[in-house]
């Protein structure tokens, strides 16, 4: 056990290190920019959490919204960051998360519009229709990739554009309504809008769903055949062949579970945070998620941290671009460098190469790995 | 005659704390050839990564023609002179040879790379050290033993004094390393100091001065003088006990035909027919060798047999069923075990843990999954148990398959593959580039298979192990069988050699009979 648990203490040092010195080097980014750079930069780091302060009425607590806001963003994160992860882990590099959520947008919104029925079993079958719109989304680009070898990286592209001109083409034309003074369909009907958990705020059942999502996602991945299937075809695909795994099948279906994952990430941005379609309705969060996997180093525990994390910084960046006389543009800069310092992977080793010469004495060295030999 | 380079009280820990070097003292001798052996993982290749500045020392230190050094990396060691030729040679396969000797150091004409200049100076150096090789040509259309004499050439162009080669003859033919070892003697000639990594302990007696043994990260033979040592003496600093070159078997109580190959014939992508009318019949009980100069279609067998690829024409039966065509799942169920010959490709998944690597062909039955659902602690009690088994020496059940030596993942395979309980058992180059110990190992396990009643094909490049293991030998020549011999004092090396370079064929009644 004490095997297992060092490195991952010297995981989260090496992250809580290269995060500091991320955000060290953010804020002196922020002095050259900024008239006040020391309220500009608090607003990045705590403008999402809410400040509770002693009032008149007793304990009061302001800025719920901005927390709100950090979960809304980081659920959306989680789930697309679970979908890459999962394709990302049997070594097929596509990048249709962003079709896949508007997809699973469009499935919900037919569903939610155009069908009715009692509110669980309505929100049950809209997001059905969601996560089953993203996996033959996702399923399509795998099979072209697993039996005529098209690239999923051309292939995932290009089927991003097809799904995002199909929803705009369906609103614009037949969804749409001309009542509105803006492209949208009408609002979503009660049945089908996603019920708010945190009063204030717009963080829905979706946050349970997430946790549902993220234990079903390891559970398939860490303790099902087909997730055996899928690390192996990831790490070794030829070692994967040659024991009898079905690796085409495989391939394709990585893609098409990803596409589902992405997909429900399209019904919590139409079901839980706009209750309609907007002609926009992604702005490229598909592609965030590719940050948030990485992050995470396409481990499923480690998806929920990186999403948290990582919503929390674009969050805080948006308060932070709302607060001060930083610049969004600006913003963006400082939010790129943390994650480049924090994917930067020959960090680790030489954190633990310095880390034991400091420590100890080669002979030592020698003991310790004897005795961790004979207690092997 | 001084030392040209001393390595001194060399400790090396690595940060997942293997220790691969224990206070090792190593000196080197100017204008000697001295051998560096030990079993895979004994820490050979780490010490010379030290000396190549490719590894950092824990502690000790390094002294260079009388005075102590800190090298750095590769380019300080080549700066001071020493220069390493790798197992996986370091070559662009898409520039010609002439480039990549000059790589990095090109002679310049103005802002452009001199390329007659590059060819100038290759065939200069290929003269001078009598390494043939054709400047012009590109190293992808190069046969392997002209790519290590592109290594070795430069490094010389590079000013290397001190040459490390790395198991320099793990990727040779027989006559390749006949050629190796005369320019090896012609650099010594010359003034240059060779380092010879091996665990060849023919090789040792041939080409070595002096010998260094090392054994679990220490010195167990000190730079003993070759021709004052027996390798059976050398097999035994290595290994650390007594070692058996010769492996009883006894009588054959040969069985039914477990395997019947019908016919099978493959033509490559390119068109190119690589096996031809191939038939012969397995036996339970037996060890069928195969026997052939490699690239005779010995590669495609195994991969055919085993399910890698699909046959262009012909049917193998195994049990009386037939199984080729429809991937490698069907033939494992079939009861087809296969040692692949390219190990480090099909046969592990070096990210996977052992425990992992040891499931690969059965994950998807009771214990292991039951009703959809894996339990990894039935993966966990079997590695262990197979670890146990077959001594396979890793820090946990959980450690990657990369962390392993070369004779370890072999074991990891071969429990892997007995494991499954097979009819017939495809061995495909099963000791090739691991050590005495491990080799000794997976061999005896093969008699034991056959002497349980199983079918065993083994397919080999090392005549010397068909010849010592197999009850009957198949020969292969450009695709075909060229016959099939009863195993036995009355067969010759010499023989089979006639078969194997086409001079002989078997008429076909005999052969017929021999099926």
């Amino acid at each position: 056990m004490t095997e297992k648990r060092k490195p991952f203490l010297l995981d989260l040092l090496r992250i809580v290190t290269v995060i500091i010195v991320a955000l060290l080097l953010g804020f002196l980014i922020t002095v050259m920019v900024s008239e006040e750079p020391v309220a500009a930069f608090e607003s990045l780091l705590t403008g999402p959490f809410p400040k509770i302060s002693m009032g008149e009425a007793g304990l009061q607590l302001k800025g719920i919204n901005r927390f709100g806001n950090w979960l809304e963003d980081s659920i959306t994160l989680i789930l697309v960051g679970l979908a890459v992860a999962v394709v990302f882990r049997a070594q097929q590099f596509s990048l249709g998360a962003e079709g896949q959520i508007y997809i699973g947008a469009l499935a919900a919104g037919i569903v939610s519009l155009f069908i009715s029925a009692p509110l669980a079993i309505h929100i049950g079958l809209a997001l059905i229709a969601a996560a089953l719109a993203g996996f033959i989304w996702g399923w399509v680009p795998g099979v072209l990739k697993a039996y005529v070898n098209a690239d999923e990286i051309v292939s995932t592209l290009m089927l991003n554009v097809i799904a995002i001109q199909i929803y705009r083409l369906l609103l614009t034309q037949w969804l749409r309504n001309p009542d509105a003074g803006y492209i949208a369909t009408e609002f979503f009907p009660e049945t089908a809008v996603l019920p708010i958990i945190i009063p204030g705020t717009r963080v829905t059942i979706a946050l349970i769903l997430t946790v549902a999502a993220i234990i079903g996602t390891w559970f398939l991945m860490m303790r099902t055949p087909l997730g055996y299937e899928l690390r192996v075809v990831g790490d070794n695909l030829k070692f994967a062949e040659y024991g009898g795994v079905n690796t085409k099948r495989t391939i394709a279906l990585s893609m098409a579970i990803s596409g589902a994952l992405a997909g429900l990430a399209g019904a919590h941005l139409s079901m839980g945070l706009l209750k309609q379609l907007t002609l926009n309705i992604s702005l490229g969060i598909g592609f965030e998620g590719i940050v948030v996997a990485l992050l995470a180093r396409n481990d499923p525990k480690a998806v929920p941290l990186a999403g948290l994390f990582y919503g929390y910084l674009r969050t805080g960046a948006q308060i932070m671009e709302r607060s001060s006389d930083v610049t969004r543009e600006v913003v963006l800069i400082i939010q790129a460098i943390i994650i480049i310092l924090i994917t930067a992977e020959r960090m680790l080793p030489l954190l633990q190469e310095w880390w034991k010469k400091r420590r100890h004495s080669p002979d030592e060295l020698i003991a310790e790995a004897q005795e961790a030999a004979d207690v092997v | 005659m001084p030392p040209i380079v001393e390595l001194k009280d060399i400790i090396k820990v690595y940060p997942n704390g293997v220790v691969a070097n224990k206070h090792v003292n190593f000196s080197v001798e100017q204008g000697e050839i001295h051998a560096l052996v030990g079993e895979n993982g004994a820490g050979k290749s780490t010490l010379m990564k030290i000396l190549y500045g490719l590894e950092q020392p824990t502690g000790g230190k390094i002294i260079l023609n009388g005075a102590p050094v800190d090298i750095q990396n590769p380019h300080h060691a080549i700066d001071l002179g020493i220069g390493m030729v790798h197992q996986n040679f370091m070559l662009v396969p898409s520039f010609t040879i002439a480039q990549n000797i000059v790589l990095g150091r090109e002679p310049r004409r103005g802002q452009f790379i001199n390329t007659e200049e590059s060819i100038r100076i290759t065939e200069q150096l290929s003269r001078e050290y009598g390494l043939t090789v054709d400047p012009t040509a590109r190293i992808e259309a190069t046969p392997v033993g002209m790519r290590q004499r592109v290594e070795i050439l430069k490094t010389l162009y590079r000013g290397a004094n001190l040459l490390i080669l790395d198991e320099p003859t793990a990727v040779l033919t027989p006559q390749e390393t006949d050629d190796l070892f005369e320019a090896v003697r012609r650099l010594v000639d010359q003034g240059k100091t060779v380092i010879f990594i091996t665990h060849k302990l023919v090789e040792v007696k041939e080409i070595s001065d002096r010998v260094t043994v090392m054994r679990h990260g220490e010195v167990t033979g000190d730079a003993i003088y070759t021709r004052d040592i027996s390798e059976e003496d050398i097999a035994q600093l290595m290994v650390g006990r007594k070692v058996l070159f010769r492996i009883e078997k006894p009588e054959q109580q040969r069985g039914q035909a477990a395997a019947t190959i019908n016919n099978l014939g493959y033509i490559s992508e390119t068109g190119r027919p690589l096996l031809r009318d191939v038939s012969f019949n397995v036996y339970a009980g037996e060890i069928l060798g195969i026997a052939g100069v490699e690239g005779n279609g010995q590669t495609e067998l195994a991969e055919l047999l085993s399910g890698l690829k699909p046959p262009t024409t012909g049917e193998a039966f195994i049990g009386g069923q037939s199984v080729l065509g429809h991937g490698p799942r069907r033939i494992r169920q079939a009861g087809v075990a296969h040692i692949p010959e390219d190990r480090l490709t099909n046969g592990v998944s070096l990210p996977s843990s052992i425990a992992e690597n040891l499931v690969v062909d059965r994950y998807y039955r009771s214990p292991y999954t039951r009703q959809g659902v894996m339990y990894p602690r039935q993966i966990r009690e079997q590695a262990k148990a197979l670890m146990q088994e077959f001594d396979i020496r890793a820090a946990s059940y959980d450690s990657p398959m990369g962390a392993l030596s070369g004779g370890n993942m072999q074991k990891v395979i071969v429990a892997r593959e007995f494991s499954s309980e097979p009819v017939l058992l495809i061995a495909a180059q099963p000791t090739r580039g691991i050590d005495i110990g491990a080799s000794e190992f997976v061999r005896r396990q093969l008699v034991e298979k056959r002497n349980e009643g199983k079918a065993v094909l083994l397919i080999s490049a090392d005549l010397a192990e068909v010849m010592s293991l197999a009850d009957r030998i198949a020969v292969m020549y450009k695709g075909r069988i060229a016959g099939i011999f009863e195993n036995g004092p009355h067969l010759t090396e010499e023989e089979l050699g006639l078969y194997m370079l086409g001079l002989k064929t078997q008429p076909p009644a005999e052969l017929e009979k021999m099926l």
